[in-house]
């Protein structure tokens, strides 16, 4: 009884406590609402802006166009010199062939340390976690180096090697943490029956594993589609160039153009956006797990 | 680990070998070579000679190199309080009662953190345009014209406008993590607080801070790796630009070994900021170490 009666006094309903109510939540939300606004922003004024002609943007860069045209699409779409699609398909499977390798990898290594005893098990342990400590863009210049004299540098697989060399660290973490987690009767059931260790390890480990393996992937979607430095140095050929690399040329070739970047940068952002906004709930979750839990 | 599920060793060592091979080839192949060469003077040709310590006595009195330095812990400070600090405040009052579209602001907040570095370099590289930015546009509307100016071009304050940027992106990700951590907390407590009569800040000091210190902690750790290795908007933005006013570590390391071809001092630069970086995320850690401990005395 005491405590219903002091919740009525939290909860008090009275004129002035009302309008203080009113007036805070006015304040909080606004305020949110402008920060969310912000976040968004930038997108939808790159969209509009897009649709208008360079003359009207530098006119009045903020209002809505009045003639919309996608003009400037279309220029970019059909111009082969510019080589924004082709960076978007090297973009995608560079993209494509490193989440899942490092899915895949990720997910054996991680197995493999958290269940298998063998000499040198501790020794990779520290190892792989030592590549979540050491600061990897130390190393922009000297990969250069070890790719160029490996003759690895410029081919459409060149990223691959150093997004899977540097997603691994994290994957393996993140499995080898879950799988600790798993009773490991399960396994002992499987070899009890005659199953083999591959067997166990793709059939029976894995689809119990695929929690886990969403969050790596979500994880490196972005990461490799968003790279920009390691590519800068790794690829000097146009035709292998990833989005990032082919926007900073882009931009540079038409600085003054700014209703044409735009409408690249959303052409190029499309995928990542279209992404994001209709499994925006399940990304966060897998990039929150990640950051916290790595 | 079990007797009847271990495989043989030929078999692990199938499933191992090709990505310890990888991981060893792309991170610590780059590593030792750097070391080596950063020994050597060598512009990039064959021609390759063997100069002792020179390089790093070079690196030692190369006040641009810590100049970087500097700037990149400059990023450090203005990021964890604006990241961390702004996404604390939002934090405290997305969780109100009295908020709605909690759903969006998630969703909206967190939305700028998948964007690539280099995109959001270039959306705020037209915000702070002279003729065409947004920026100018604002002052020019509310009759400040006499303040608009080529901001990226501003010596004293460019480091400023360029961590500006970072901040924005990352704030709902920091957000939406502190988020994650504070729904994790019993809400019973809240409610006993509020009937104990702690105000709305007693609440956010007394009770979430400490519940919520080590996703806190994680969370400075991530910006202060991050920040570290700053690079992609500050090459779009300004290059280190004007001159080596808003020069990060990962920059000059860039430039050197690039754009003048000095590979020998380049991989020098990158031992140094190897270092240095170990230095302060190791230095960092073990001063949130001996805080947090302090705290639990």
């Amino acid at each position: 009884m005491a405590k219903k009666f002091e919740m009525t006094k939290v909860e008090r309903n009275d004129l002035p406590t009302r309008i203080k109510k009113g007036v805070l939540g006015f304040f909080l939300n606004a305020i949110l609402i402008i920060f969310s606004a912000t976040c968004i922003f930038p997108l939808v004024w790159m969209f509009y802006s897009s649709l208008k002609e360079k003359r009207i943007f530098n006119a009045d860069i903020i209002g809505l166009p009045k003639n919309p045209t996608i003009s400037n699409y279309v220029n970019i779409l059909t111009n082969k010199d510019y080589k924004l699609g082709v960076s978007m398909k090297n973009s995608l499977i560079i993209t494509a062939c490193s989440v899942a390798l490092i899915v895949f990898f990720g997910f054996i290594v991680g197995y493999i340390l958290a269940r298998v005893r063998f000499k040198l098990n501790r020794i990779m342990y520290v190892m792989f976690l030592m590549g979540m400590l050491i600061p990897i863009h130390s190393l922009l210049v000297p990969i250069y180096l070890v790719f160029r004299n490996s003759n690895l540098n410029n081919h459409w697989y060149t990223l691959i090697i150093p997004y899977v060399a540097f997603g691994l660290p994290t994957a393996i973490f993140l499995v080898e943490g879950f799988v600790k987690g798993v009773p490991s009767a399960l396994e002992e059931a499987a070899a009890i029956d005659g199953s083999s260790f591959s067997r166990t390890l793709f059939q029976i480990i894995m689809p119990i594993c695929r929690p886990i393996m969403t969050t790596v992937a979500i994880i490196n979607v972005f990461t490799c589609w968003n790279e920009f430095s390691f590519a800068l140095v790794l690829l000097r050929d146009p035709s292998f160039r990833t989005v990032p690399l082919a926007m900073t040329q882009f931009t540079g070739q038409f600085s003054s153009d700014y209703p044409k970047i735009m409408a690249a940068m959303l052409l190029t952002m499309s995928p990542i956006v279209v992404l994001y906004f209709t499994c925006s709930k399940q990304i966060i979750k897998g990039m929150v797990a990640g950051a916290v839990k790595g | 680990m079990l007797q009847s599920i271990r495989p043989k060793k030929r078999v692990i060592f199938a499933y191992l070998i090709v990505p310890t091979i990888l991981f060893v080839y792309a991170v610590f192949v780059p590593l030792i070579t750097a070391l080596a060469n950063s020994f050597y003077e060598w512009k990039g040709g064959p021609n390759k000679t063997f100069n002792g310590i020179a390089n790093y006595k070079q690196l030692l009195s190369d006040s641009t190199f810590w100049l970087s330095f500097r700037h990149n812990l400059f990023l450090v400070a203005v990021c964890v309080i604006g990241q961390i600090g702004i996404a604390f405040i939002l934090v405290l009052m997305i969780n109100s009662r009295l908020v709605k579209l909690k759903g969006i602001h998630r969703t909206f907040g967190f939305f700028p953190s998948t964007v690539a570095a280099v995109s959001i370099g270039f959306i705020w590289t037209m915000v702070y345009d002279y003729n065409r930015g947004i920026i100018n546009w604002f002052l020019g509307k509310i009759g400040r014209a006499d303040l608009q100016q080529v901001w990226l071009n501003n010596e004293k304050w460019v480091m400023l406008f360029v961590a500006i940027p970072l901040v924005w992106q990352w704030i709902g990700y920091y957000m939406v993590i502190i988020l994650s951590a504070i729904s994790a907390i019993d809400t019973e407590i809240f409610e006993v607080a509020e009937l104990d009569g702690a105000n709305a800040v007693q609440r956010a000091i007394y009770i979430v801070l400490p519940l919520i210190k080590n996703t806190l902690l994680v969370c400075m750790t991530l910006c202060i790796a991050g920040n570290m290795k700053a690079f992609d908007n500050i090459y779009v933005m300004t290059s280190g630009g004007p001159g080596t006013a808003s020069m990060v570590m990962a920059m000059y390391g860039y430039n050197v070994s690039f754009r003048n071809s000095d590979l020998g001092y380049g991989s020098t630069i990158s031992v140094g900021i190897f270092i240095m970086s170990l230095l302060v995320i190791g230095g960092s850690q073990w001063i949130i170490g001996m805080l947090s401990k302090e705290k639990e005395a």
